[in-house]
């Protein structure tokens, strides 16, 4: 009997949701004896051309990791979309955009302006932009188009299943591999990590205070957080309250506040939007009094309650055409 | 060219405001009015939604400062609604499309005249521009 064809790519990515399969570590090995592997750039030399020769649905998974920034990431995605039974949008860059996302801050034009031509680092006397196509020597060169937004990749396919996480934990990439191994598989559209919130499974959860009253917004580098007591209770943002459980808490265990990564809790579509309200709650303030000054002492807040999630947010999102 | 007209939101508390009229007379001499149990009900997802939607601005008229049926709901609407604030600004919304009024008007016959206030207000800053 054949393996079941499976695909891993990146698109917009960093590659570490790559290096988080590596980790599966031994459990890899099981991995490929049960698969064949079609495609994984970051660690097989196999070419796209091998792709487009397969019928239709012939893999019978892609994993995806990355945002949809550019042309080449798009017709990669339609491209294994077309060829895949199944398409698994792993890590928050393919869920929700990911930090990349944070670029939709900012225009394609202020991005090529920084980058290219106002940067410190940057010597460009000419003040050119990267083209789509140009020649060189007589001969044309291409690259792919910048779009002048940043997409998560169920705005450019239909995505079966998500897992999200920067990076997703390992343990809940086996989980995910089994599942579509053993086809024991939940309803499609389900994101494929634990249901409740992290404040729900963080160990500080104990030494949260009956009435939350933060007074003062401290980052984390500004102060030496005491390392078993709620960060919110120390004034320090922490997105617990708006975020999926399941990362494994490994930044929590190294005394560092949940940024966001694993998304919000189902039901909720806008992360940033929900616990912008938990914490307007949770600060201080009595009747009469004036919240602005605690407020403003929040640097970049909509970076901060969209680290991870911009391009899926209520106003940041749009969908490829 | 038509004439632009803003679209404004308004969620108004049910404690403060309007409760000597009937909500079908409120809805009707206001558009899209929203007649809420308190203003804390109000999310900023439920602000956002009302953008997302074709708002142009979204008016929140809550109780006056320690008077809220529920202790504190409308000093709580209003953090939000600060926050939210420069939250917006980073999607390229100006502060102004947002605006909160806590005070008290038991016939309501004042909503209107707030609501073509803000009106007046965007009209000088135009349609909503997402970056």
């Amino acid at each position: 009997m054949p393996k079941p064809k499976v695909a891993i790519t990146w698109l917009g990515a960093c590659g570490g949701c790559d290096e988080a399969i590596v980790d599966l570590n031994e459990n890899l090995l099981s991995v490929a004896e049960a698969v064949e592997l079609v495609l994984w750039p970051v660690a097989l030399d196999l070419k796209y051309q091998s792709l487009e020769n397969l019928k239709d649905g012939e893999i019978a998974l892609s994993v995806i990791t990355g945002c949809v920034r550019n042309a080449e990431h798009l017709e990669i995605a339609r491209l294994l979309r077309r060829k895949s039974q199944i398409v698994l949008a792993m890590g928050a860059c393919a869920c929700f955009g990911g930090t990349p996302g944070l670029a939709n801050f900012r225009g394609k034009e202020d991005i090529f302006n920084w980058v290219y031509r106002e940067s410190p680092t940057v010597t460009n006397p000419s003040g050119g932009f990267p083209q789509t196509s140009c020649q060189v020597d007589g001969n044309t060169l291409t690259l792919p188009e910048f779009f002048d937004h940043v997409y998560t990749l169920n705005q450019a396919i239909d995505v079966d299943y998500y897992l999200p996480g920067c990076p997703p934990p390992p343990d809940l990439i086996a989980n995910a591999l089994n599942a579509v191994i053993t086809g024991d598989l939940p309803p499609k559209g389900s994101t494929l990590a634990p249901r409740k919130a992290l404040c729900d499974v963080c160990v500080r959860n104990k030494t949260k205070p009956e009435n939350f009253e933060i007074t003062t917004v401290k980052r984390i580098y500004e102060v030496e957080a005491d390392p078993e007591t709620c960060f919110l209770a120390q004034g320090i943002i922490c997105l617990g309250p708006a975020t999926r459980a399941g990362c494994g808490e490994t930044c929590l265990n190294t005394n560092t506040p949940c940024r966001g990564c694993f998304g919000p809790v189902p039901g909720v579509t806008d992360a940033g939007t929900r616990f912008l309200s938990a914490l307007a709650t949770l600060m201080k303030g009595e009747a009469g009094s004036d919240p602005k000054e605690l407020i403003a002492a929040i640097v970049d807040p909509a970076g901060y309650f969209y680290r991870f999630s911009q391009p899926a947010s209520l106003l940041g999102r749009r969908t490829i055409e | 060219m038509e004439k632009y007209k803003p679209k404004v939101v308004c969620f108004s508390c049910k404690f403060g405001w309007g409760y000597l009229t009937d909500s079908a007379t409120l809805c009707a001499q206001t558009k899209n009015f929203i007649p809420v149990t308190c203003t804390s009900k109000v999310g900023a997802s439920h602000v956002l939604e009302a953008f997302r939607h074709g708002a142009d601005g979204v008016l929140l008229l809550g109780c006056p400062e320690g008077k809220c049926h529920f202790q504190d709901g409308n000093f709580r609407a209003a953090k939000r609604m600060y926050l939210l604030q420069q939250v917006i600004q980073a999607f390229g919304l100006e502060p102004e499309r947002i605006g909160i009024r806590l005070d008290c008007d038991p016939a309501g016959s004042d909503i209107p005249q707030y609501v073509h206030e803000m009106e007046t207000n965007l009209t000088k800053l135009g349609p909503v521009r997402l970056l």
